[in-house]
């Protein structure tokens, strides 16, 4: 009898409640942490890869490239990227919707689609799944960092239900509740994307589950104008860049473990 | 003769159009509009099949007035001129094609900087300095060729504008008297008397 | 099958009953208060709005929609569900003056999302919206303005200041109290920021008022504005309170004379 109103996706329990949804951002709270901060001058974005086991092959993804390894952060157009947190599944194919969606807009418009718009588009899919027959939410939380000619650098996250809001610095997954209020103490308003990274990083370090940040837990991308062309560009770093990063950062596993020590 | 000039200036584009609506060979009125201020900062006129032209316009402004109450901003002028040639270039390959001529003079306020685009019925579309369409662009295009100044004020584009006029007024065998002048800035569109 | 009654929602109950719509509006009491206040030439709209959090943009996070230019909608329930169906009233107030040249009346965009959210009570395989609305405006060519409500059953109906969400019974009682015809300008704010007021603990920060005054003329007050306002109504229930207490000072001292009197007259037989 206890599970009469969360087996069915598309109806309200006595309460008013929509416990698949519920249920949906549960299983987000678990997954890996993504973390944006948003900058004067540029967006920034990490995220933590959970690894499944020992034996699993990466070298087809070690490369990242531009568009990323493919697990949590994605180029979502040539001035938005997104990350993850939840069921990879579904992330898969809202990946692919928002991709497609970019490109219609290019298509109609001959512009890059704005920010907020594109997470809007998400945003109606995603409540068109917790209300039509049948179906059961999209188990993904989204992080948008992106720029546009109207409100230039911004960042957003949307939920399964699919609303959505603008942010400074938030962060969604796991241990997220820690993360925000680090962020709460430690950004400020004019911050620029080279504290910015600082503060992503090392915030991350802080809120992961594993002790030691390594290219292999971490994703990193960053979005920023290019001085020549003044066009956004996106940075999905490569995972040797990530450890480059990391290094100069002074949070890479070498000095961490002296750190320990001392 | 349906006939309709625009150009680019310092900050501004004027957009001009006659005011003569005809039909064979019979002049029904002359205080016809065919600019249709589309969005704040965005103007545009309309030449072509009468009843196409109107309804065309009518929903290019619909549409982009429901832009703007979503996203509480207006699309930009390439962004327009790109959704309105790509409209037209879907009906021409439709049962019933809209058979009209377009120019489209806005102000991106984003950038700050004026554009015009050139539109034909057959979703032809380039971003010119100054444009015409109708029997008067063939003595206007020579003119506004010698004469157009990008960095000029307003007062000396609309006396390029007049050059326009007056020559197509002393060439053109049926003329059309009367026009009406539109211009857009940062400050938005509006109509003024040449 | 028996429990199956609030799962399939063409369905009634033996009782009569349709589960989801009362569930949806179950949902709609769940959500943040909003109310409206119909004056004399003035229409006001009232939002509870949650704490904007410190690194959230506050753009984002709006109550009060425009749904044309003389036309304001507000909501409670789910968000994701009134930001749809604030598009579908959107595009329609759009394509009713493609169609008929003329801007929608009040009733008629009212009357048309009130029918979208009827459709979602009956056909197969969707729910309800979750949401209620208050919608205000103008008609064109009109100075009366106009406030109606629509629920998650597709009911509509006229009002001349009403409440939905959170509490909404506690304020549309205090409205009833309050209300009176022909109210003006700064009457009909101070009404709907007071009513408000009833239920929003943490004061101006918290609330967003939307003012109508005449066709197409919107203005959103601001914070200063609204802490203005807030403290007005303070200072007047504040020397209220006083009259009260002064006022049962009094008749507890006239009492307090009078029992003593009455034992003099005891003592005195």
């Amino acid at each position: 009898m206890s599970r009469r109103y969360d087996s069915r996706t598309t109806i309200f329990s006595p309460e008013g409640r929509l416990y698949q949804i519920e249920y949906a951002m549960e299983a987000i709270s678990h997954a890996g942490t993504v973390l944006g901060v948003l900058a004067k001058d540029g967006v920034v974005l990490a995220a933590e890869k959970k690894v499944t086991g020992k034996l699993l092959d990466l070298s087809g993804a070690k490369e990242g490239g531009y568009g990323g390894s493919g697990e949590k952060i994605f180029l979502l157009n040539s001035n938005v990227i997104g990350g993850v947190a939840g069921l990879t599944a579904d992330a898969n194919s809202l990946i692919n919707y928002a991709r497609s969606a970019a490109q219609q807009h290019l298509l109609q418009y001959n512009e890059d689609i704005p920010v907020e718009l594109l997470a809007q588009r998400l945003c109606d899919m995603k409540q068109g799944y917790t209300q039509y027959g049948g179906l059961r939410p999209f188990g993904v939380s989204l992080l948008y960092a992106g720029f546009d000619q109207q409100h230039q650098f911004q960042l957003y996250h949307s939920d399964p239900s699919g609303n959505y809001s603008g942010w400074k610095a938030t962060c969604i997954g796991a241990n997220n509740g820690t993360a925000q209020s680090l962020l709460k103490q430690e950004y400020k308003d004019d911050i620029e994307v080279k504290a910015a990274i600082s503060l992503v990083l090392k915030t991350m370090s802080k809120t992961m589950d594993s002790t030691t940040l390594g290219s292999e837990k971490l994703e990193f991308a960053v979005i920023t104008l290019d001085p020549e062309t003044n066009l956004p560009k996106a940075k999905i770093y490569k995972p040797d860049e990530i450890d480059e990063l990391l290094q100069a950062e002074g949070l890479s596993k070498k000095e961490d473990d002296n750190a320990m020590k001392s | 003769m349906e006939t309709s000039f625009a150009l680019t200036g310092k900050g501004y584009v004027i957009v001009a159009s006659d005011t003569t609506a005809a039909r064979s060979i019979v002049k029904m009125k002359t205080d016809e509009d065919k600019i249709k201020v589309v969005s704040p900062h965005l103007l545009m006129s309309y030449s072509g099949e009468p009843g196409d032209t109107i309804q065309f316009a009518e929903y290019v402004e619909r549409n982009l007035r429901l832009f703007h109450i979503r996203n509480n901003y207006s699309l930009r002028p390439s962004a327009a001129a790109s959704w309105i040639r790509r409209s037209l270039a879907q009906s021409l390959r439709s049962r019933k094609p809209y058979s009209v001529n377009l120019m489209l003079g806005g102000y991106d306020v984003t950038i700050d900087s004026p554009h015009l685009y050139w539109i034909d019925y057959l979703g032809t579309m380039t971003e010119v300095p100054f444009g015409a369409h109708g029997y008067g662009s063939y003595f206007a295009l020579s003119l506004l060729d010698r004469y157009h100044d990008p960095e000029a004020t307003l007062q000396e584009g609309l006396a390029t504008l007049k050059r326009c006029i007056d020559e197509v007024a002393k060439r053109l065998v049926v003329s059309p008297g009367k026009y009406k002048v539109k211009v857009v800035d940062k400050d938005g569109a509006r109509e003024i008397e040449l | 099958m028996s429990r199956s009654y609030d799962r399939a929602l063409t369905v009634f109950s033996p009782d009569g009953h349709l589960f989801q719509v009362e569930y949806a509006l179950e949902a709609v009491r769940k959500g943040t208060c909003a109310v409206g206040v119909r004056g004399k030439d003035v229409v006001v709209l009232g939002v509870e709005k949650k704490s904007v959090l410190q690194l959230q943009d506050p753009r984002t996070v709006r109550k009060v929609a425009m749904l044309d230019d003389h036309i304001c909608l507000a909501f409670a329930g789910l968000t994701a569900d009134g930001r749809v169906l604030i598009d579908k009233a959107r595009i329609e107030c759009q394509s009713h003056r493609l169609t008929v040249e003329d801007p929608v009346t009040v009733e008629y965009i009212t009357r048309h999302i009130a029918g979208i959210q009827q459709r979602y009570t009956q056909s197969g395989g969707v729910r309800p919206f979750g949401i209620s609305t208050l919608i205000v405006g103008f008609d064109p060519n009109d100075t009366k303005p106009y406030l109606y409500m629509t629920e998650p059953s597709g009911i509509y109906s006229a009002w001349k200041a009403n409440a939905i969400g959170r509490s909404s019974k506690t304020v549309r009682e205090f409205l009833e109290k309050n209300h009176k015809d022909d109210l003006s300008r700064e009457e009909s704010i101070k009404l709907a920021v007071k009513s408000l007021l009833e239920v929003v603990q943490t004061g101006a920060k918290n609330i967003e008022i939307s003012v109508m005054e005449s066709y197409g003329k919107i203005t959103n007050l601001d914070l200063a504005q609204i802490e203005a306002i807030v403290s007005e109504i303070e200072k007047e229930k504040e020397a209220e309170a006083e009259r009260k207490r002064s006022r049962l000072a009094a008749t507890a001292a006239g009492q307090a004379s009078m029992t003593s009197r009455a034992a003099e007259g005891t003592s005195g037989q």
